[in-house]
């Protein structure tokens, strides 16, 4: 493999480029007609635009990508997430037209790709799930019924989804109706696809999941788990490898049963299997992600690998070069999603330019970025400006290592999660591991956000005024 | 006689101080921009980046966050007072688009009327369909976008009577 | 010792409030800041330094020695505006409602006299109720020494006037001759006869407001160059309008930095409808060539047909005369020619460089016209353009009919750069009228008179409805495309900066008044 086209953009279009250039592969990149300032599209040997800025005009355009690709004799096709990363008929069309797709089988894509596939796949395998429906559903009549049978709360999921997008918790039968309705309509329009499932929801659940990696000699190793509970609107900001949570006990338990959905679908490359975790420690299968995930540095941390050169590695056709048992946890690491999002504001988007963007740095602190100072967040795909991560022997010494990351982060322009992050990393329920799904709900409000900023503020209101004052003072000589 | 000033600080906070606030004040000069503050036992560093006393704009980094401030005098609040100013304080009249996107769909029609918190359009912006809800009690006036219609971040979409 | 610099302190403490704190909160009741507040809006923060804080007036009758202020009635000092130095006096209404005496009037002088001397503009903030009456003809005599000083002021150094209360009888022709009157709605009035001596004279009912206020006098009279809506918003007006002027005539007005980059404006090209009876916009023009947002218009509301005002080119400052379609054709007439030729006069005299816009159909014909001098009013603009020894350009952009074209900074009176835009249409008349004269035999006996008409109109808007026949004169220097007018006006004036003209020497000539 010596070319290697990125079908992404942003931080893990950089991501997975640097590993290439670091096995010394060439890269070719993508980009929109927005994107040409992208940090990207100059780190790549190679960058094409391949389109308006809408991603249905360019990122999501498989036919021109490849016609890309093939053009410029490309090895492989890295799809990073999103977009077209878990779209089985371009992996399939990738390799249809002799170009490696660096991920799975496009079978497994689509049987992971559907929840009811899913829960086929594994059913001999003996993994425990949610109680809910077997089919997907856009009937609303019949989804309430349904409902009614498995019992308030709950969970309305996009067939096709992911990312928190089509996903609705319903508290009782009254919303059902328009909820669903909200759930097929964002469902049709990220997918193309408006059918959903229902499932019971669980209360107090934690999100933890674990890392999988095959390759096609028949070998499936896990990479321990990553609790990613603290999100926002269904989708996850901060995220920590390993769990506070779990005993050697449970992660070997979870970690088999993630091998094991892997093995169910035959699966080669990188992969993560989503589990719910209720209050009494017990793990539902919720499914399986056929790619990387954005939250993998935590593991690469942790466990001292390069996921991005294994999955290069095994889409080559290599053998993994680990077995299981050479796989162990050194230190923890925390990641922080910054996001352009007001947190002040229910964590609207929040588009405008970098004013001032500069990162933090330091031994300990990872930062994925796909931003530089003087750009434009565009309001055409996710507002996630970078990754912050950072990586201690304890949770404690990486928690502190964030937080003094966070404030040598500097944003002006947009409104960001940073702050948000500095009320998650200093909060008692965080700290003490005692948190779950509900903690944005449960424990956060702007106010706690603003609260802070209010004691800066008033000291800048008088250190101004004081500058008023000595100001005053000073002679000024009048010029003609 | 004690004058006070309003200190407004990036636009989201006013603070009345006057020069008793100030005296008292634990401030020490560190460097040529630089001051240490204590106040209620807390640090804070602060750095000035900007004084313009021509137009009585501060700006100032408390503990590593940037803060624009501006101070009123007494005789700017007497001209705010006296209803000199142009842009007063408003009941809520109109909603804005909160950011760029496109109407994905309107729930109200004019002359309706709201409850607070009412969903009242379908705002898709980044992939996320977000529902602008009423910040009142109140009666459509009227709406200014249509459906499909892609606006602009602080387009007046609807006003209320 | 102590005392001493107590007794001090304390006569300023006095001074300081005025009329005393019931009659400041009349004063702020009236919608008005007092004197002082005034001054300290409009200067920068801190500058003002008050001179003759302690004088007081000096007549004992009618009891009016028991009845001694601080200052008498007037804040006389200087200060800065943007750094920059400024004389300034503001009549307070707390004190004897700001009636001018003796040595109030000499205060207003001292300041006057200084601005003088050194150079700088002086800005007056009128709030007074008229003459102290108790003082009889010494009040007078203050009068006169002020109106005498503006006058030997007068193209020497800026004079701005804000009239922020009442200014009646003599007291108005202070403003009248300084170079801008700004006035505040709804709180000023000016005029030289009150409703109650109009009442007794001609029998007209009238309100102070409909006689002498601010609208008035922005629409109907001329006399305000400028209205603003409240105390803050005029004196802010002030400060944005000194920005344009320089501090005295030896200098030109401070550019502002400017990065210039290619200065092509595509939105020029579509301004000028195809069909020439159609009106546009003429700001929309202005707006396209000078700096975004830089327009500063005088007498925005008076003899709407032409527009003049202030702006920047590059940073550097302009005046700009412009014809305005939208109103009455853009016609000349007696209003908006006395309204050009001041403001051609005060550009000229304070070193200005003039833009001209031309889109010109004549003059305005009419017995009303003709009746009300406008043969002299015309001549007025005719001869202070053809006065001006200022960097002056001209583009026309559509209509250049007449004795008009010769009047809006034709080539012929001394223009230095003359453009005209592809539209240009330089005649001696539009075609219809012309071919109606010049083929009126051929027409009459025509078969068909109407179509003939149209014939020869359209040849002769074929021969002459453009800038060519002008440009192979070489009364037109260049034809160039809208888009480019910004890009050729910055090059233009900046060529022009050093112009010298020397005139022959003489007192001072005779402009038609």
């Amino acid at each position: 493999m010596k070319k290697i086209l990125v079908a992404n953009r942003g931080e893990i279009a950089l991501r997975v480029m640097r590993t290439a250039k670091k096995m010394g592969i060439e890269t070719v990149a993508v980009f929109s007609e927005v994107d040409r300032n992208a940090p990207h599209v100059r780190f790549a040997d190679e960058a094409f635009c391949i389109g308006p800025a809408p991603s249905n005009q360019s990122y999501l355009l498989g036919e021109k990508i490849i016609g890309v690709a093939k053009s410029l004799n490309v090895d492989g096709i890295h799809p990073g997430y999103g977009f077209l990363s878990e779209n089985a008929d371009f992996a399939e069309a990738v390799e249809k037209n002799g170009i490696t797709f660096i991920g799975p089988k496009s079978k497994a894509i689509r049987v992971m790709g559907s929840k009811l596939e899913a829960k086929e796949a594994v059913k001999d395998y003996d993994i425990p799930m949610v109680p809910g429906i077997d089919e997907a559903i856009t009937d609303v009549k019949a989804a309430k019924k349904i409902a009614a049978e498995i019992g308030y709360p709950i969970l309305i999921k996009a067939s096709a989804g992911g990312g928190g997008k089509g996903m609705r918790i319903v508290d009782d039968e009254a919303n059902f109706e328009s909820q669903m309705e909200r759930a097929i309509s964002e469902a049709t329009s990220a997918f193309g696809d408006g059918s959903v499932f229902l499932e019971k929801y669980v209360t107090s659940p934690r999100h933890i999941e674990i890392q999988v990696m095959a390759d096609t000699h028949g070998n499936v190793l896990h990479f321990f788990e990553r609790e990613c509970s603290i999100q926002r609107r269904h989708q996850k900001v901060v995220e920590e490898a390993p769990s506070s949570l779990l005993t050697p006990e449970l992660r070997n338990a979870m970690g088999e049963a993630a091998v094991k959905v892997a093995k169910a679908c035959d699966y080669v490359g990188a992969g993560t299997v989503e589990f719910l975790m209720d209050a009494d420690m017990n793990f539902y299968f919720l499914e399986m992600n056929t790619r990387l995930q954005v939250e993998h540095p935590v593991t690469e941390m942790i466990t001292g690998v390069d996921l991005v050169e294994l999955q290069i590695k095994v889409a080559r056709g290599e053998e993994l070069p680990l077995k299981q048992s050479d796989l162990t946890i050194t230190g923890h690491a925390m990641e922080l999603r910054v996001y352009a999002e007001d947190p002040l504001n229910d964590f609207l988007p929040s588009v405008g330019r970098l004013e001032t963007y500069t990162l933090p740095d330091g031994e300990a602190v990872r930062v994925d970025n796909g931003f530089e100072e003087g750009m434009d967040v565009p309001i055409y795909y996710d507002p996630m400006l970078s990754k912050l991560i950072t990586y201690g022997a304890t949770r404690e010494e990486s928690i502190q290592l964030i937080l003094k990351a966070i404030e040598d982060y500097k944003v002006i322009g947009v409104q960001t999660t940073l702050p948000f992050g500095t009320f998650v990393f200093e909060h008692e329920a965080f700290r003490s591991g005692n948190f779950d799904t509900h903690f944005v709900k449960n424990h956060y409000s702007p106010e706690a956000i603003k609260e802070k900023s209010t004691k800066e503020a008033e000291v800048a209101a008088m250190v101004a005024l004081k500058l008023y004052f000595e100001d005053q003072k000073t002679i000024q000589l009048p010029t003609n | 006689m004690e004058e006070s000033y309003s200190i407004m600080v990036n636009e989201d906070h006013e603070f009345q101080l006057t020069q008793d606030d100030i005296i008292p004040m634990d401030i020490l000069k560190t460097g040529e921009n630089g001051f240490h503050v204590l106040k209620d036992g807390r640090s804070f560093h602060i750095e000035v980046i900007e004084n313009n006393f021509n137009t009585l704009q501060y700006s100032i980094k408390v503990n590593g966050t940037e803060y624009q401030t501006s101070v009123k005098t007494p005789l700017l609040h007497l001209i705010d007072k006296m209803g000199f100013a142009t842009n007063g304080a408003k009941n809520v009249a109109s909603i804005e688009a909160p950011m760029p996107g496109l109407i994905l769909d309107i729930l109200v029609k004019e002359g309706q009327e709201v409850n607070e918190n009412d969903s009242l359009l379908i705002l898709e912006a980044m992939k996320m369909e977000n529902s602008i809800t009423s910040p009142r009690n109140g009666v459509i006036q009227s709406i200014s976008v249509h459906k499909g219609e892609a606006v602009d971040k602080k387009q007046v979409l609807l006003t209320f009577e | 010792m102590d005392s001493k610099l107590r007794t001090l302190q304390e006569r300023i403490d006095q001074a300081h409030l005025g009329g005393g704190e019931k009659r400041i909160e009349k004063q702020h009741a009236k919608k008005k800041l007092t004197a002082r507040e005034r001054i300290a809006y409009l200067l920068d923060e801190g500058s003002f330094e008050e001179m003759g804080i302690l004088v007081t007036h000096r007549t004992t009758d009618f009891g009016m020695d028991k009845e001694i202020y601080f200052g008498d009635g007037v804040v006389t000092g200087y200060g800065t505006i943007h750094g920059r130095l400024v004389y300034v006096y503001a009549q307070d209404f707390t004190i004897f409602g700001g009636a001018l005496s003796e040595t109030h009037a000499e205060k207003i002088c001292k300041v006057m006299d200084l601005a003088m001397k050194v150079g700088a503009p002086i800005i007056g903030l009128n709030d007074s109720g008229g003459a102290r009456i108790q003082e009889g003809v010494r009040s007078l005599g203050g009068y006169a020494d002020i109106f005498y000083r503006n006058v030997q002021a007068s193209g020497v150094i800026p004079q701005i006037s804000a009239v922020m209360g009442p200014c009646a009888g003599g007291a108005v022709y202070s403003p009248a001759m300084t170079d801008f009157i700004i006035m505040v709605e709804e709180t000023s009035y000016m005029f030289v006869t009150g409703p109650n001596v109009v009442k007794t004279v001609t029998n007209e009912e009238v309100s102070s407001e409909e006689l002498g206020g601010a609208s008035t006098h922005a629409v109907k009279s001329g006399v305000a160059h400028k209205t603003s809506s409240n105390d803050a918003t005029c004196l802010d007006d002030i400060k944005k309008l000194l920005d344009y002027l320089p501090q005295s005539n030896k200098e030109i007005p401070k550019h502002k930095p400017f990065e210039l980059g290619e200065e092509v404006r595509e939105e020029l090209s579509n301004i000028v409808p195809d069909n020439p009876n159609k009106p546009y916009d003429m700001h929309d023009i202005i707006n396209g060539i000078i700096d975004y947002d830089s327009f500063y218009e005088i007498h925005k509301d008076y003899a709407e047909n032409i527009i003049v005002g202030f702006a920047r080119l590059g940073g550097r400052s302009v005046g700009i005369i412009a014809n305005q379609p939208m109103f009455l054709a853009g016609v000349l007439g007696v209003k908006s020619s006395q309204k050009a030729a001041r403001f051609t006069r005060f550009c000229d005299a304070f070193n200005i460089p003039l833009l001209v816009l031309v889109d010109v159909p004549g003059f305005l014909p009419g017995t009303d016209q003709e009746w009300n001098g406008i043969i002299m009013h015309g001549a007025k603009l005719l001869y202070a353009l053809s006065e001006a020894t200022v960097p002056r350009v001209t583009v026309i952009t559509r209509k250049a009919y007449g004795g008009a074209y010769d009047v809006m900074n034709s080539k012929h009176i001394g223009a230095d750069f003359n453009f005209a835009w592809p539209t240009a249409e330089i005649a001696v008349m539009g075609a219809k009228g012309a071919s109606e004269i010049i083929f009126r035999r051929e027409i009459a006996v025509a078969d068909d008179p109407e179509a003939k008409l149209k014939e020869k109109e359209a040849e002769y808007a074929d021969k002459f409805a453009n800038p060519y026949r002008a440009a192979r004169r070489g009364f037109i220097d260049e034809v160039i495309l809208p888009k480019n007018t910004r890009r050729k006006l910055l090059k233009a004036f900046a060529m022009l900066e050093k112009k010298e003209v020397h005139t022959p020497k003489k007192k001072h000539g005779n402009i038609p008044l």
